[in-house]
């Protein structure tokens, strides 16, 4: 009986058969599982590890700031703002009724256009970049799968058309193209940097793997524009423009001390915020691109030259006849006959005549030499993109023709900026200044071009201009001296020449120091063409220098100089 | 083997804190990483607000307000009487 009866042990015991069936199905197992794992670690290795890390490693790019541009009182001209650009992933886009219309209208573009990029093969496209971050958010509202957005920069111009050809813009890929942004295209951009991360399986970075480039901001650019004056200069030239129906119009004012640019602008102008302003035909800085017949804004170089050498004195008597004179074949003309008058009359009334018979008195080589130390034909220092040196010919070319039309600014051309540098000498005792227009750029010493005597009575003469009898009272002051020239130059049109009488075509120029006691600031104007009324330097340009200087004096808090104020109400009282 | 058994606890102990020390790592570093975005989200609000500033402030509209909305106008010249 006992034997019959299976121990405990006994009873749980498997059959032979069963236990290596068993061991024989374990062993297989093992045997897949060996041969999984050898297929997985030792033959997919390289394939496995790369998914791993496409999945956990992430390289993020580290933005750069492109540097500002400030005004000289720290107020920005150019800074990057945060915009946003839009992205789609087009497998994974699904629009409900209505959503398609209403994203192709908040972006502008067309269906047509947005349809087509929905057929794209690729994963991620851009449907429109730097996006004003409102309607940004005005799409994501609308959360549609697949459409998202991206945070990207885009450059920002506040002063607008007023400052455009001074600061110039840059590109969509934020490298400078025109003005400040690409003359300091290297010191404003920065280097981008990027970062290898690791992120779980929740995509929260959790490490910073050993690859990082670390990003370096782009350097901030100080200019010496004042932004205050800027905008005084811009309105006071475009109203010019547009009452004297000109073409176009440019200015530059300059601290007469230090060189320093406070003012440089153009009318027309362009909106560097609006993409199409590389096709706008007014994005050069025609202050220093173009170059022109400066007329009779040479003429006080002229009698320095001549009051240097000492062949005449501010007294010296010269007879200008009956208003023509021939020397060779060419016939000079003053506007009116002025007879017998001194040095200082030629400059007050302009006179061609007077000063073609003192530059008669010096050689062409002297004449050239002083043109030449007195900046023209030679860069101002300003250090902008594409300016013009201007046209200088060497004086062994010149014909005895060039000899004396460059006296009163003809056979020579120059720029409004050269301009402003010639008259330097008269502010500063006979020194010439660079243009400065970068507020670290170091101040170079002025070069001495004239002696203090002469430079000084050259400038007690150009005070009578914008006296009673001269030919820029318009430009005169209350509360202030000031000095200056007027210039009325024909306009050389290529082909067709000078022009016949009726024809002809002018530049109306301007260079005015004030005050006069002790020039604190030159601001020398062109406009070109003016055809409504006057086209005279004195009266079209004058009021421009009058209303700018005016307000420069007054913000720059300059003590008036001590000299009788007429009230204006005392002639109107004697009319009544 | 009682000194086995210690050494055993303890390399798990010090295996768990450093599985621990290392969760707190990644913890705080995506804290830091959030902060850092917040850093580059305020410097581009300011860089807004600066770019605000400087175009509301322009001389241009000040002059537009001061004469749409404060009627202000310069002075003609029968208004102006220098004071000697």
């Amino acid at each position: 009986m006992r034997s019959k009866i299976k121990k405990n042990h006994e009873f749980f015991e498997l059959s032979k058969f069963r236990r290596r069936f068993m061991l024989l199905v374990l062993l297989t197992l093992f045997c897949i599982l060996f041969s999984r794992a050898f297929f997985l670690q030792g033959m997919q290795k390289d394939f496995l590890q790369q998914e791993g890390f496409e999945r956990s490693n992430r390289n993020i790019e580290l933005y750069a700031y492109r540097g500002k541009i400030y005004d000289r009182n720290n107020q920005i001209l150019a800074a990057s703002e945060t915009v946003r650009s839009i992205t789609m992933e087009p497998n994974r886009v699904e629009f409900k009724k209505g959503d398609k219309n209403k994203l192709a209208n908040l972006l502008g573009i067309k269906i047509k256009y947005l349809n087509k990029k929905l057929k794209s093969k690729r994963n991620h496209i851009y449907l429109k970049r730097k996006v004003d971050p409102k309607i940004a958010s005005k799409i994501l509202a609308l959360k549609i799968p697949g459409i998202s957005t991206e945070k990207d920069y885009r450059r920002t111009y506040p002063d607008q058309e007023i400052s455009a050809h001074v600061v110039g813009f840059s590109g969509n890929d934020g490298n400078g193209l025109e003005g400040v942004e690409y003359k300091k295209n290297d010191f404003l951009s920065g280097t981008h940097g990027y970062k290898k991360i690791l992120i779980d399986a929740r995509r929260r970075v959790v490490d910073n793997l050993s690859e990082v480039s670390v990003p370096v901001d782009g350097k901030d650019v100080h200019l010496t524009i004042d932004k205050r004056l800027q905008h005084i200069a811009f309105q006071s030239l475009k109203k010019t423009i547009n009452d004297s129906e000109a073409i176009s119009g440019s200015a530059i004012l300059i601290d007469s001390k230090t060189g320093e640019i406070l003012t440089m602008v153009n009318y027309p102008s362009f909106n560097p915020n609006e993409r199409m302003r590389t096709r706008s035909p007014f994005v050069k800085n025609r202050v220093i691109t173009d170059a022109f017949e400066p007329g009779s804004t040479m003429k006080p170089i002229s009698i320095a030259a001549a009051l240097e050498k000492r062949v005449v004195n501010v007294n010296t008597k010269i007879d200008t006849g009956n208003g023509f004179y021939k020397v060779g074949r060419t016939q000079i003309t003053d506007t009116k006959p002025h007879g017998v008058i001194s040095v200082k009359e030629i400059l007050q009334t302009s006179s061609n005549i007077g000063v073609t018979k003192i530059a008669e008195k010096l050689s062409k080589k002297y004449l050239w030499q002083t043109y030449s130390n007195f900046g023209i034909g030679n860069l101002t220092g300003s250090s902008l993109p594409g300016e013009s040196k201007g046209v200088m010919r060497d004086y062994s070319s010149w014909k005895a023709r060039d000899h004396f039309s460059a006296s009163y600014g003809y056979s020579v051309s120059t720029t409004v900026a050269q301009l402003a540098r010639a008259y330097t000498p008269f502010a500063n005792k006979g020194e010439i200044k660079n243009l400065r227009l970068f507020k670290n750029d170091p101040i170079k010493i002025g070069q001495r071009v004239l002696s203090i005597k002469t430079s000084e009575a050259v400038l007690k003469i150009m005070e009578s201009v914008t006296e009673e009898g001269g030919t820029a009272i318009q430009a005169s002051i209350p509360g202030y001296r000031v000095a200056g020239k007027t210039g009325t130059a024909r306009q050389f049109v290529k082909g067709v020449g000078y022009g016949k009488p009726g024809e002809r075509k002018y530049n109306a120029s301007f260079v005015g120091l004030a005050p006069a006691s002790n020039p604190k600031f030159i601001m020398a104007i062109t406009i070109e063409d003016p055809s409504k009324g006057s086209n005279y330097g004195g009266v079209v340009a004058g009021p421009i220098f009058r209303r700018v200087v005016a307000e420069a004096l007054k913000i720059y808090s300059i003590p008036q100089d001590e000299i009788e104020i007429k009230d204006e109400t005392d002639n109107e009282k004697k009319e009544i | 083997m009682k000194l086995n058994l210690i050494l055993f606890s303890l390399l798990i102990v010090f295996a768990l804190v450093k599985i621990n020390a290392h969760h707190l790592y990644r913890v705080n570093h995506h804290a830091l990483e959030i902060e850092k975005r917040k850093t580059i989200d305020l410097k581009d609000e300011q860089n807004q607000l600066l770019i605000q500033e400087s175009s509301k402030s322009g001389n241009g509209r000040i002059s537009e307000y001061a004469k749409s909305k404060l009627k202000m106008n310069p002075p003609e010249k029968k208004q102006k009487r220098i004071i000697k």
